[in-house]
């Protein structure tokens, strides 16, 4: 059978299973908002864990984070556990979000920000930023799964029909259940991914290396500007990349609302607990994959094809190559219907209900935010598209990751300030994500990198000041800040939250 | 309770310190995985440890029996 075939066979199965999956989903599925964004706060540990996990972890890790250490090599490895260690704010903040989910019915983090700073404008600018920098991180899966099918089938599955079937599989699995049908594939999906990725790495470590002690003679010989500290990242780069990332299970709202999400603290546990380990795991593999692929195919044009010219290469054997790239396709796609579900709960909760005071019943609430979701879908392939074309190193999937993330990071200040701090202000939080959002986008679009900063961090900067100094100077929501924080501080120790 | 929520967050803040400078300004002359590849891994294992230790204590409230958050 050829790659084509073989290729769009298992693509065909995959996408029954999936359909098959939703459909189930389906069939649980009660009414309303918190049942089809929220999954009624009645997700277990394992199914949460492995949603956040694939959600997390996407075309970016297997195809941009392998790229990156092919190109740059250790920093890679640092730049991503940075990420991970950065979860010790879901460990702080987690719980907080689940209490106060629970107690005023919280769909999202924009919701979240404009009641506790009494102030409408708050979420409509926390969704708008929302939506303004996910869309390159969205559309970055879709260049991902593009380069991947391109590759592996060798070209008989073009970049933009790779890109069209993820779009339209995501906008599917988005109506057909909602978060349940998300998670329910996630989990699925995301078991695929690490026992396929793994079983690849043995099989390229044991057939292009001969086993792994060979494998780690031929990098220490043959690659040693790449091991050496943190290979060729420069500091501000590393610095300028890893801090946003260190924030992203903060800053990313399609991660933070499946912080509401879990049944019970038994599996906000298992969650968190679940998902460290998936990421270990998983961020070593994809690193180490990028390492093979600089030692068997060390002159290739684009970094981020290291992972399809892996599958591609004659070792690799046809079936399993089809396998992991429908595994990677998946998990991407599981991105994107997060991204897609979570903006357009924004959209119609923050934006148009709470934003705009239209006084509009759930149902219709429930409706509009299921019209956005072709909608957004569009703009992310409109989006990939265009920048599949471009190269270098601002058009390298991780890098556009992590300048997503540069701009999410804006609202980091006001969500961390409203779990601490009563003295913050709605004008604190207005203008430090407004200006550092400016900032950070005016830096990235001019290439300006003042003292080789990159523009996430100036942002960061800007935005504390501007959240601290203004929040001083205005009035503060006094009542709402006593009962938000006086209620967290009466509730955590009974749960023995930190 | 907020004793130990500062050790934590000072604990986190060393992890960190190392995380940005041990490979760029103490293993930048070994280029081999017994340099910033072990470091990276062995930090990243205390890291999780130090989370695991961190959430491990989590327990169901059993005083607020029938609320949504119990």
């Amino acid at each position: 059978m050829s790659e084509a075939a073989s290729a769009w066979l298992i693509i065909s199965i995959y996408v029954l299973i999936g359909i098959s999956i939703a459909a189930m989903a389906r069939k649980r599925m009660g009414a309303g908002m918190n049942e089809f964004f929220l999954a009624n706060r009645q997700l277990g540990g394992i199914v949460s864990a492995l949603t956040y996990a694939a959600t997390t972890y996407s075309a970016f890790m297997m195809v941009g984070l392998a790229g990156l250490t092919y190109k740059l090599g250790m920093g890679a490895l640092g730049f991503e556990f940075t990420y991970l260690c950065g979860l010790v704010l879901v460990v702080f903040f987690g719980p907080r979000f689940w209490l106060v989910g629970h107690k005023y019915d919280y769909l999202t983090h924009a919701q979240l920000l404009a009641d506790r700073y009494q102030n409408r404008a708050v979420g409509i600018v926390a969704t708008l930023l929302c939506l303004v920098f996910l869309i390159p991180y969205a559309a970055i899966q879709l260049m991902g799964i593009g380069y991947l099918l391109a590759v592996v089938s060798k070209g008989a599955i073009s970049l933009v029909t790779a890109m069209v079937i993820a779009t339209v599989l995501a906008i599917i699995w988005s109506y057909m259940a909602g978060l349940r049908s998300v998670a329910w594939t996630d989990a699925l999906q995301m078991v695929i991914m690490m026992v396929t990725s793994v079983l690849t790495l043995f099989f390229v470590v044991y057939k292009g290396f001969g086993g792994f002690n060979s494998f780690f003679d031929r990098m220490n010989q043959d690659i040693p500007n790449l091991l050496a500290g943190s290979g060729l990242f420069k500091f501000n780069v590393f610095f300028g990349l890893a801090v946003p990332w260190m924030f992203f299970s903060l800053s990313n709202p399609q991660v933070t609302q499946r912080l509401f999400v879990p049944k019970s603290v038994s599996a906000f546990k298992q969650m968190i607990g679940g998902f460290l380990i998936f990421g270990f795991i998983y961020t070593v593999v994809s690193v180490l994959w990028g390492f093979s692929a600089r030692l068997l195919i060390p002159d290739l044009a684009s970094a981020d094809l290291a992972t399809p010219s892996l599958l591609a290469l004659a070792l690799i054997p046809k079936l399993i190559a089809v396998i992991v790239m429908v595994g990677i396709l998946s998990a991407a796609i599981s991105t994107i219907d997060s991204i897609l579900l979570t903006l357009s709960s924004m959209c119609s909760r923050d934006l148009i209900k709470n934003g705009f005071r239209t006084g509009i019943s759930e149902e219709t609430e429930l409706h509009i935010g299921k019209c956005v979701i072709p909608v957004l879908a569009v703009i992310f392939f409109v989006f990939a598209y265009w920048a599949a074309g471009k190269t270098g190193l601002a058009f390298m999937i991780a890098p556009l990751s992590s300048a997503a993330s540069a701009g999410l990071l804006m609202a980091v200040p006001a969500i961390i300030g409203a779990f601490f701090w009563r003295r913050a202000t709605a004008a604190g939080a207005l203008t430090s994500m407004i200006g550092g959002a400016v900032l950070v986008l005016y830096l990235q679009l001019s290439g300006a990198k003042p003292l080789g900063m990159w523009p996430g961090i100036w942002g960061f900067i800007a935005c504390l000041i501007l959240y601290i100094g203004i929040s001083l100077i205005t009035r503060a929501p006094v009542q709402k800040a006593e009962e938000f924080i006086g209620y967290l501080e009466k509730d955590l120790p009974l749960y023995r939250f930190l | 309770m907020k004793k130990q929520l500062w050790a934590w967050i000072t604990w986190f803040l060393f992890l960190f310190v190392l995380d940005f400078t041990v490979p760029f300004f103490v293993l930048d002359d070994i280029p081999r995985l017994r340099g910033s590849f072990l470091f990276w891994i062995v930090w990243m294992i205390i890291a999780v440890i130090s989370m695991f230790i961190m959430f491990m204590g989590w327990k169901n409230n059993s005083v607020r029996k029938g609320g949504a958050a119990s």
